[in-house]
Order: C-alpha cells, then structure tokens, then sequence
C-alpha cells in the first residue's frame, strides 16, 4: 500500500537525472497518489504497512492515520508550487533537484514511520540535505550558519538516539504504537522520565520553541539560501518537529502529561518570537523569526487539551506553511529586484511588482488573521479551544505582535517607486507565488468544509463571533500601526533585543538546561 | 558487590555521553566540537550494545540452546548509527576545512555580525 512511498526516496536518486519535465510529471502524479491514499485513509481508517510480513509492533512498519496522511499531501502538493517557482532560477541544477527532493522523501518518511529508529535515521539524514541546501551558494554566511545547524541539530538527534536506547532498555520495543500500548503496564511512571527528557530536547529543538530556536533564523534566514529552500525549511520541514511532538506525546500519554508545561512553553516562543521579528530590518530575518513566533502558537493549540484547539493547531500547520511559503517565496523575488533586504529601504511594492504585491498581501492578511482569510479560521479555533479569560488574552497579545511586526513588514508595499516602470519578472516563479497567495484566501473561505473534509473534524464559526473577531482585527491593525510609528520605526531598545543571540556554545548549554528543566519538572509532577 | 561492578557498559557510556555534552558547551574551536560530538556518540553506542547483556549469553547463530540468546537488535541497529555517525563527522570536517581555507577561522564567534558579509 505505502510502499512507493518509502522505495519514493531511492525512485527520485533515478529519476533526478532525467529531464526536469519528468520531475514535473512525476511530483503531479506523486501528489495524486498520496491524494488517493487520503482518501482511502479518510474512508478506512488508518493503514499500516509491515516490512517483511513481521507481526504488527515487531516489524519495521510504516503507518498512515489522519494527521500523518494529511501532512504528506500537504508536503506532496507544496513541492509542486515549489518546483514550478524554480524552474527559471539560477541555482535549479540537477545536484540541487537531487537534494531538494531527497528532502521531500525523507520528510514523508519522517510523517509515516511508526519506528522510532527510523524516524532517527531520517531526522539525521534530512539534516545532512538540509544543510548543504543552506550552504548551497558556499558564501561565507551561509556556510557558517550551514555549519551551526548540522552541528546543533546533529547533538539534538543524538539525544533521541540515547532516549531511544533507554526506551528500548525498559521495553524492548521500538515500535510507537507498540510502546504506546505497554506503557500502561509500567510499574512507576519514573522510569521513562529520563527517555521523555531526552527525546523532548530533540523535539523541542526541532519545532525550535523557547530556549532552543537560536539555530533556526540562522538557518531559515540566512542571506543567500535560495528562497525555495527557505521556503521549505519555514513551511513544511519545521512542522516535521511540530508533527513528532504529537506522536510522541500520543505515545507516552498513558504515564506523562505535561500539556500545562508546553502551554507556556509555546506561549513564550512565540511572545520571544516577535519580539526578536520587531527588532530586525532584514526581510527574511523578519519572516524567519515569525515562523518562531506561529510556531509557538501551534504549540500553545495543540497543548490546550481541547479539541478543537487541536485540530486548529493542526489546520494552522497547513495555514502557516501556504502563507510562510508565499512570504519566502515573494521576499526572494523582492531582495532579487532590489539587491537589498533591509525593510527600510524597500518601497513601492505596488508601483513596481504588482502581482508581487498582491501575493504578499495575501500572505499578510492570512497570518495576521484577517477575516476572510485562513489564518482567521484556525486562530478562531484555537482560540475556541478556551474559555478562560486570561487564556484569551495571552492569544490576543500574540495576535498582536504578529500585527504589529507585519505593519513593519507591510510598509514595503506602499510608498513612492525608486525607478521608474515596473519591473519584468519571472513567470514560473511569479505564477507559483500568486498561486499560494490567492490559496491562502480560498482555504479562509472554505475553512469549515476544508477542515471536515481533511480531518472530520466539524467547525461552525459562529458568525456573530467571527464579526466581533474582525472587529478586533481591524482594533490590531489600527493598535499595531500607532505602536510602528511610536515605538519601532525609532529602533533602540528593541533592535538590541533583536540582535541578541547564543553563540554555538550557548545553544548547547541551552539544550542541556533545557534537558535538566524537563526532567526536574517531570520527576516533581509524578 | 565488588567496587568494579559498577563500571558497566551502561555507566561508561551515559558518562561518556555526558563528558561530550559537556566539551560541546565550553570549547569554542570548531574542532573540539566535532571531537566531543564522537565521544558523545561512542557513549550512546557503548549504551546500546551493553543493555540487557547478562553475562554467559551466546550470539543468536545456529541452533545452540544450552545458554540465553543475546538480544541482536540493539547491536543491528548500532550498525546503522555508526555508519551514519562516521558520515556526519566526516560531512561535519569537510564544512570546517572548507571554511578554514577560505575565511581561515577555526573558532565560533561570539557575533553573527562580526562575522557577517555584507551582502
């Protein structure tokens, strides 16, 4: 059943040597097919497929349930639009497609494997790709940046690794679902303390929460990656991180549950988040850090304990990589234009590049939460998930920050033309952007039916509600335009803020102290 | 219980892992990094292949049943970590000779900007 996609990862080392036109082919009809397991997945329930006919849990097994199956058709159609953006690009050699879907093979081997050594093997695998993908233009930044990412993320697996053996040690299984199983036969909840910490540092550094995010605005901001691979790492790869969260939490719910500690974790990211975006005048480092901040906002969703905050996290992971994607995607084509990426010095978007324009302010108006468009709907979920009062003000300080950094943003758009005409750009990469961006528009739209479709799940936005949302939207913008022209158009403290960083050394002590928090809060709570 | 007992695979390979993490905090040179990353990966396969070892225990081979099988999936999977840690550090080495012959810098600096093109 599943099959094609595991041998997927060895089919395109082949088929990357051929013509670009088969790439074309075979990604449109790859995405057909995993439409096709969707909805067999939607009709019959999750399937599961076992290497070499072993009993379920002993075998190496693959498995497909809503969320995974949703994520590889998300991953699936993504890479056509990104593809079709690259055609045209410099950088769009064989030895690049080759990385790039190599990439995408492992990221759908990380959604459907069930084995958590596999998932090892990939998440160390994809990091190897990911970063000489980063240091693909061999410029001195972006090697060194390149260099900090594979070595951080390279320790972090070596966490999971150690948390990996220490499960095995107590159950002798390697199995998700399996372990999931005995973990109610456990004698004392201490024993997998040690193996949950572990495997939280790797997790936590991979959705880049808190403490741990220092690599990824070196990685996904970094100056002269290509846009398609920034556009990759921020939507879709970071939400490989996002999407283990959920798996391993699921597996070690029978003993462990530590929503409360993650609520706050993901409200700090993405408070931490934002502020960071306000404090830097780079475009890409603006978006880099936002993805930070939404990031945390999934977190605080999927740890809410309700389940529509849930699945609106999840409906979020979706929301944020259309609009992120578009963002990097449309940012490339501005810095490319301009030759520059400082925020400042960005003007007339409109007078310029008006389609350009267009897809980012769709973009935009999606992860500022608009009403209408997607980022609305699955932050209204989110939202829904709580009636608790300071909950909802915790969400509307975030909603907030992300209006406020996006006015920042936004002020590229309007103002006076530096030259004269407009500019000609690219098709392919200009089609592939308005694409995502109109996208972003139409699944707001049809966001109830879009969710009952992808994860029966049934929302009603109650309309009233939504009005009164959209009233406070337009209070946000009106709030977050007075505090541009108040506070961050004349920099000072928070452009320093913005430039603080860890050094390699601090993101390691960082992922140790982070270890030593899990634990003691753990073996305080049990 | 003799003081030696102590010493046991596992103990060896959770300090070992450990005395890695700690040169990934305080050393600065690129090398030094890339050092401490393999003890801390000998830690964990000296881990893995040590649970659940009882003493007198045969290989899993043939059809000899006068002692306990050893458990060989452990030992399968540290094969496939020590090829893939052995590629890691040699991808690892080739970026820092890479960046040491162009830039000539061996340590992590303290600044992005400091080290920042200006492009």
């Amino acid at each position: 059943m599943l099959a094609p996609i595991l041998t997927g990862v060895t089919a395109y080392l082949l088929r990357n040597r051929a013509a670009k036109l088969l790439l074309y082919v075979f990604q449109v009809l790859y995405a057909g097919f995993a439409f096709y397991v969707f909805m067999q997945v939607k009709q019959s329930g999750p399937i599961v497929w076992n290497a070499g006919g072993y009993t379920d849990g002993l075998a190496l097994s693959l498995y497909a349930d809503s969320i995974s199956i949703f994520m590889v058709l998300m991953t699936a159609v993504f890479y056509i639009a990104f593809l079709v953006y690259a055609t045209r690009e410099d950088y769009f050699r064989p030895r690049f497609y080759f990385l790039f879907m190599t990439l995408q093979g492992l990221m759908m081997g990380l959604f459907l494997s069930s084995d958590l050594f596999n998932i090892f093997v990939f998440l160390e695998v994809s990091t190897v790709v990911v970063a000489i993908l980063i240091m693909f233009n061999k410029e001195k930044q972006a090697i060194y940046d390149g260099m900090i990412y594979f070595f951080v993320n390279v320790i972090g697996t070596a966490f999971l690794l150690f948390g990996i053996g220490m499960l095995y040690r107590t159950f002798g299984l390697l199995d998700i679902r399996a372990i999931k199983e005995s973990m109610s036969l456990l004698d004392s909840p201490q024993a997998v303390v040690l193996p949950y910490g572990m495997m939280m540092v790797t997790v936590s550094l991979k959705t880049a929460v808190t403490p741990l995010f220092s690599w990824l605005p070196k990685a996904h901001g970094t100056p002269s990656a290509p846009p398609v691979v920034s556009a990759v790492l921020s939507g879709l790869y970071i939400k490989s991180g996002v999407y283990m969260f959920i798996r391993f939490n699921d597996m070690f719910s029978p003993v462990i549950d530590m929503h409360v500690f993650f609520f706050w974790i993901g409200f700090f990211t993405s408070l931490i988040g934002f502020i960071m975006a306000l404090g830097q005048k780079d475009i890409k480092l603006i978006l880099a850090y936002h993805t930070v901040s939404q990031i945390g906002l999934i977190m605080m969703g999927i740890n809410m304990a309700s389940e529509i905050a849930f699945w609106g996290a999840v409906y979020h992971i979706f929301n944020h990589a259309i609009f992120k994607s578009t963002l990097f995607l449309t940012a490339g084509m501005i810095y490319e234009e301009y030759g520059t990426r400082n925020v400042y010095q960005i003007r007339g978007l409109f007078k310029r590049m008006p389609w350009v324009a267009v897809a980012t302010t769709f973009a935009i108006l999606g992860i500022t939460g608009a009403p209408f468009f997607n980022g609305s709907i699955s932050k209204y979920m989110i939202a829904h998930g709580t009636y608790d009062y300071g909950v909802t003000i915790l969400l509307n300080i975030i909603n907030l920050g992300t209006t406020m950094s996006f006015v920042k943003y936004a002020t590229m758009l309007f103002g006076n033309n530096p030259k004269e005409g407009r500019a000609k750009s690219d098709f392919f990469a200009l089609s592939a952007s308005v694409v995502m961006g109109i996208a972003s528009f139409f699944t707001g739209i049809f966001g109830e039916a879009l969710t009952q479709f992808f994860f029966n799940y049934e929302v009603h936005v109650n309309v009233d509600e939504y009005i009164q949302k959209g009233m406070v939207y337009v209070l946000m913008i009106v709030a977050g335009v007075a505090f541009y022209h108040g506070i961050i158009k004349h920099g000072g403290l928070i452009t320093r803020i913005g430039h603080a960083e860890l050094t390699f050394n601090g993101i390691i002590t960082a992922m140790a102290g982070y270890f030593i928090v899990v634990v003691v809060y753990l073996s305080l709570m049990l | 219980m003799k003081p030696l007992d102590f010493i046991t695979g596992e103990i060896v390979g959770i300090l070992l892992f450990f005395i890695g993490l700690y040169g990934l905090m305080t050393k600065k040179t690129i090398v030094k990094t890339i050092m401490s990353m393999s003890i801390m990966e000998s830690g964990i396969f000296l881990f893995y292949i040590t649970i659940n070892y009882t003493v007198g225990s045969v290989p899993p081979i043939g059809q000899a049943q006068e002692a306990a099988f050893v458990d060989p999936v452990p030992s399968a999977l540290m094969i496939t970590a020590i090829v893939i840690g052995i590629g890691v550090t040699a991808i690892g080495l080739t970026m820092f000779m890479h960046y040491k012959q162009k830039h000539g810098i061996t340590h992590w600096s303290r600044n992005r900007n400091q080290t920042g093109s200006e492009h």
